[in-house]
């Protein structure tokens, strides 16, 4: 009796003690990813060399599918919004019986971009049957899919990406499906939490796994850093030069001197150990330009769609011929925070509730799911130590949520170590029974 | 006596079951704070991307009304008779004789650029493009393989068009062309000529088959749509008009400077 009073509280301890101790963490030493610069990973990706061993195109049996979700939208959009009337999407079959895995795309991202490619053929080449769905940020899915039409705004994105997922599996049902299986990546992986969460209610998938990679955890964080990036301090830019010049300027020197033009990914390596190589504060306005792109895609594209006034003025006719380019760069002075401020704040708050910016911040955010991502012990997350879309306290939330479902990486910055070898077997075994 | 032995052993066997990855508290469990060394501009002073995007913006386009009509029927032409007619060619021909019709079309493809590096007074290129055909003709019966690539001479491509931009010839306005995509004036002029320069070498009578055989054309078309990259609404953006031009008209200063 005695005896197993002891032992019980041993077990506890031991119990306890296992949970305790968190995340698990890739030793540096051991980690072989080599590019330690967060904004080199980022661009760079890694080495062709320590990339896993992917399918080719032309062993994929694929084809790209389209719904008609908003049929008002083929007359209420200018013509030259044509390609996006319709919500496209990517559908990877294998011969046989087999999981199925959604992959939602980053911010501003298509399904058919770089990184959804890459994870389409590591889980493709892992016998799964695959589905590729643009982010709610990209504008084919504001266009052809939202009913707003203005992202950002977790919990009602995760919704419509929800229906879209359902209205997908409905049209193949014919396909054999094993299992669900869920993931995303950067703001993607945000809206697979949300998704998880909305079945977990509605039992529609059940999904069996789902894997989140460097997910923003306060959305207005990474929306501020990226914006941040595109504000960088150049030293070195002196008068009347733009930034683009001096890119294009250090580019041409490095091919005059290699001889050749020809840009690829191990063409970025040599470059970076060559004198002409880009600094830090050069790799982040490269990286927080693209983003900004996005936030200029956004603003135009929810101000049209929604005739707000705000870039295009209301009524204007726009055709196939009509130049963007004045609203291009209306657009362009608008950053993330501005677009929150303008545009979605004041939607939310008309739509679903007077609250104040840190209300919509709390809700939009990984924390407004954070029970639901403590209890399910299905869900994982990816992460790097070294990536700037989050801020001080972002790790120490994941770990607390999500224990030892927390793989953190050394090295990466945002997503640069997704297509390494190492993150590649992890991301197959989190998947894999 | 027992219960310290015993909760040591359990101690020891639950630190042995714990695998290694297991990390110790760090501090925000180690992160690295990659912002930190940088320093922005505050935020009144903000201007380097605005005045950088609104420099790039400016390209002379004054057919632009023009131009737009032609992007949208481009990319409407590739969406439904361009890539359709490439998935039908790739799905009745087996992948050998693929890489077969790409290899002897590049192999044409290396007469302008032969020429042209030439006249462009880069010997050694020339040199290097020219014991590519002459590698790829001899070895490689009619190019229908690639050795050139396997040994080594990277492929390069010079044309008019960068010539005269060699010569100083400016740019002109920025043109699309039908079928063709993205040019500009002087672009355009190149193209024209290397397609008659084209037929005037007479490279295992090709021009003269051709002539003959229509149909080869069709065949060169498609496998020039099969062999190029580029997607129409791959940059996903409403903007994607602007993106071109610009990327086009950077792309071709940067192969007329290299």
């Amino acid at each position: 009796m005695h005896l197993l009073a002891v032992l019980f509280c041993a077990l506890a301890t031991l119990l306890s003690a296992t949970t305790a101790v968190g995340y698990q963490l890739i030793d540096e030493q051991s980690y072989g990813f080599p590019i330690h610069n967060p904004f080199q990973a980022t661009i760079a990706g890694s080495p062709v060399e320590l990339q896993p061993q992917l399918i080719g195109n032309e062993q994929i049996k694929q084809k790209d599918y389209q719904l008609r979700l908003r049929p008002e939208r083929e007359q209420s959009l200018p013509s030259n919004f044509w390609p996006v009337k319709t919500l496209h999407y990517r559908l990877a079959k294998q011969k046989k019986p087999a999981p199925l895995i959604f992959i939602i795309a980053g911010t501003g991202a298509r399904y058919d971009s770089d990184k959804a490619e890459y994870l389409k053929k590591l889980f493709y080449g892992a016998g799964m049957h695959v589905v590729q769905i643009s982010s709610p940020t990209s504008y084919d899915f504001m266009a052809a899919a939202s009913h707003y039409a203005t992202p950002g705004y977790s919990p009602l994105d995760a919704q419509e990406l929800y229906y879209v997922m359902q209205t997908i599996a409905r049209k193949h049902k014919n396909l054999p499906v094993t299992d669900w299986f869920l993931t995303g990546y950067s703001l993607g992986g945000l809206h697979a939490a949300f998704i998880s969460e909305i079945d977990q209610q509605q039992q529609f998938f059940n999904f069996k796994r789902t894997l989140l990679l460097n997910p923003p955890v306060n959305l207005y964080t990474s929306v501020n850093n990226l914006d941040q990036m595109a504000n960088v301090e150049l030293p070195e830019l002196y008068e009347g030069h733009d930034f683009y010049q001096d890119v294009f300027d250090k580019l041409a020197r490095y091919f005059e001197k290699r001889g050749h033009f020809n840009f690829d990914q191990a063409i970025l390596a040599d470059f970076q150990n060559s004198p002409e190589r880009f600094t830090d504060a050069e790799m982040a306005m490269l990286i927080g330009t693209m983003f900004r792109f996005t936030a200029t895609d956004i603003n135009f594209t929810t101000d049209l769609i929604n005739r707000r006034g705000l870039i295009i003025p209301t009524g204007t006719r726009i055709t196939d011929g009509t130049s963007l380019t004045p609203y291009f760069e209306i657009a362009l002075l608008c950053d993330f925070s501005c677009y929150i401020r303008e545009q979605l704040l004041p939607f939310w708050q008309n739509v679903f509730q007077a609250g104040e910016l840190e209300d919509l911040i709390q809700q939009t955010s990984l924390y407004a799911v954070s029970e639901h991502l403590r209890t399910n012990k299905n869900i994982s997350v990816m992460h790097n130590q070294d990536d700037f879309i989050l801020g001080a306290g972002d790790l120490t939330f994941l770990e607390q949520v999500f224990q030892d479902r927390l793989i953190l990486y050394p090295y990466g910055g945002h997503l640069g170590n997704l297509d390494y070898v190492k993150n590649a077997d992890d991301i197959l075994e989190f998947f894999h029974d | 006596m027992t219960k310290p032995v015993l909760i040591a052993f359990i101690l020891s066997v639950s630190a042995s079951l714990s695998p290694p990855l297991w990390a110790e508290t760090l501090e925000d469990a180690g992160f690295k704070t990659p912002l930190k060394q940088l320093e922005f501009t505050p935020a009144l002073e903000q201007y380097q991307f605005e005045r950088s995007n609104f420099a790039a913006l400016q390209v002379h386009d004054p057919l632009e009304l023009v131009n737009r009509h032609l992007y949208h029927f481009n990319y409407k032409f590739d969406q439904y008779v361009f890539l359709p007619s490439v998935r039908a060619y790739r799905y009745v021909t087996p992948k050998p004789v693929r890489t077969g019709v790409s290899n002897f079309f590049s192999n044409l493809g290396q007469v302008p650029t032969s020429a042209n590096s030439l006249l462009q007074g880069k010997f050694k290129r020339a040199m290097h493009s020219t014991a590519r055909l002459l590698f790829n003709t001899i070895l490689g019966v009619g190019g229908l393989w690639d050795p050139a690539s396997k040994m080594g001479l990277v492929k390069v491509k010079e044309d008019f068009g960068q010539t005269l931009g060699v010569y100083g010839v400016p740019e002109g306005p920025y043109l699309v062309l039908p079928f063709l995509g993205p040019s500009n004036l002087r672009d355009t002029t190149g193209l024209v000529t290397d397609f008659f320069g084209d037929r005037e070498v007479n490279l295992i009578n090709y021009a003269e088959i051709s002539r003959r055989n229509p149909e080869l054309y069709g065949l060169q078309i498609i496998d020039m749509r099969y062999t190029t990259e580029l997607r129409y609404g791959q940059l996903n953006s409403p903007f994607e008009y602007e993106k071109i031009r610009y990327i086009y008209t950077k792309a071709r200063q940067l192969q007329i400077n290299e």
